[in-house]
């Protein structure tokens, strides 16, 4: 029943980030709220959950972007993996918990995201153009999070912590 | 929150992952046509959902291009009322050129983009990331749309198709960093190749044939319509806006604008355009 939710849950963020997003930009950047998803994902279950679900999100995107398959895909394993570890050590939740994780997670995803796609061949990434556009991505994203993180817990279902 | 003990088990299944990444980024990157039909498959899937939404959400999207555009779009109605007023004058001292040109176009039997017929698409949706310049139209190999195809507007060049599927085609944008034209100035008749600036919507111009010649501000740039060139010749691509000829540089830094604004297309047209041997007259 959860590999469903997290079914409908890829899906649907893939179609709004895919057919809504292109149109909602600021200052040229859409967030990505796969990324956001992923980090939630890691945040409600832990790095191996966070990595897979990572993955999959990542390849999902990667089917409607023009970089490399698997670039995405990379990227947000990665982040997942290490978001799900990082959150062993957090002791306390808070409200703020979601946006602070969305932008700082679209900080770090966007520049991981621009150095594999670069060693993957994508043209043009390394210029003042590219940091400005993750940072005001990541501002971005940290906003998403506040409606994508209760989605991913109610993909999640009851939290990993909470068997322990 | 309690804290989350490290398992080193799951390590291995991570690596898996990276490994398999790494294994399809180098395949893509090899243009592996399994993964060309994969992403061609998911975006036939998702299309008849996106079309749905974007019937759903395209208020809502006019509404946010209306709050965060309306700034620029003054700037913009001026520009154009000034650039009308230039453009109406030069338009009447150039119709008696124009009509000498197609007849000697018709005379020496060369193809022209007149020529060329095409399928008209909708822009359904811009670039799902943040690092391209693609729009993506409704129509795919389904309608006669195929990787390759020169995309127009009504004031000149687009871009090109570089991925299709069955109902679904994208378009990468002439000012995307990895796409080149190559292009004739107007007056000079100098070839040379634009090419996109990431984060900038100018062109720059380079592999100018000759450096030195005297390209002016305001100047047109055409595509070339060189021997097996992509594009049909004579599409107009962008104008001349800002020369820098430092002292001591080989090439003089030239920016070019597009002449069509790419960030508020509805329609384009896939041009069938098959490179041949033909050449305009001085277009090299």
């Amino acid at each position: 029943m959860r590999a469903v939710r997290y079914f409908l849950l890829v899906v649907t963020l893939v179609v709004l980030q895919t057919a809504l997003f292109p149109s909602l930009r600021l200052w040229g950047a859409a967030p990505d709220l796969l990324l956001v998803a992923t980090i939630a994902v890691a945040y409600e279950r832990g790095p191996q959950t966070g990595a897979i679900f990572g993955f999959v999100a990542g390849l999902a995107i990667d089917c409607f972007l023009s970089s490399p398959l698997g670039v995405s895909a990379l990227a947000f394993t990665l982040v997942g993996y290490g978001f799900g570890v990082f959150q062993g050590g957090l002791v306390r939740s808070s409200r703020w918990m979601a946006p602070l994780l969305g932008g700082l997670g679209g900080l770090l995803g966007g520049f991981l995201w621009v150095a594999v796609a670069a060693v993957a061949g994508q043209d043009g990434l390394f210029a003042g153009a590219a940091i400005r556009t993750v940072f005001v991505a990541a501002l971005y994203d940290a906003v998403v999070a506040l409606a994508v993180f209760p989605f991913v817990r109610w993909a999640c279902g009851e939290p990993e912590y909470a068997h322990r | 929150m309690a804290v989350y003990r490290p398992d080193s088990r799951r390590r291995p299944v991570v690596v898996l992952m990276v490994i398999t990444c790494l294994v399809l980024i180098t395949l893509d990157r090899r243009e592996n046509g399994t993964i060309a039909a994969l992403r061609g498959t998911a975006r036939d899937a998702v299309a008849p959902v996106q079309d749905a939404v974007d019937g759903v959400f395209s208020p809502v999207s006019n509404v946010f291009d209306g709050v965060t555009k309306v700034d620029g779009l003054e700037r913009d109605n001026a520009r154009l009322r000034a650039r009308i007023a230039g453009l109406e004058g030069k338009l009447s001292r150039e119709r008696g050129i124009a009509d000498e040109y197609s007849q000697l176009v018709r005379l020496l039997d060369i193809p022209d983009v007149e020529d060329v017929t095409g399928v008209v698409a909708r822009v359904i949706t811009g670039p799902a990331g943040n690092f391209e310049r693609t729009l993506t139209i409704n129509k795919g190999t389904g309608q006669g749309v195929i990787v390759g195809m020169t995309i127009v507007a009504g004031d000149g060049l687009v871009g090109k198709v570089t991925e299709a599927s069955r109902t679904r085609a994208t378009i990468t944008l002439i000012d995307s960093p990895g796409l080149g034209v190559g292009v004739r100035t107007e007056k000079s008749r100098e070839e040379a190749v634009t090419q996109g600036r990431s984060g900038d919507r100018l062109l720059r111009l380079g592999f100018i044939d000759n450096p030195r010649a005297p390209i002016a501000e305001g100047e047109l740039l055409f595509t070339a319509g060189v021997v097996g060139s992509a594009y049909p010749p004579d599409i107009p691509v962008a104008r001349v806006v800002r020369i820098d000829r430092n002292r001591g540089d080989l090439d003089p830094d030239i920016l070019a604008e597009p002449l069509v604004d790419l960030d508020k297309l509805l329609f384009v047209k896939a041009l069938r355009w098959a490179p041949t041997n033909a050449t305009v007259p001085g277009g090299g």
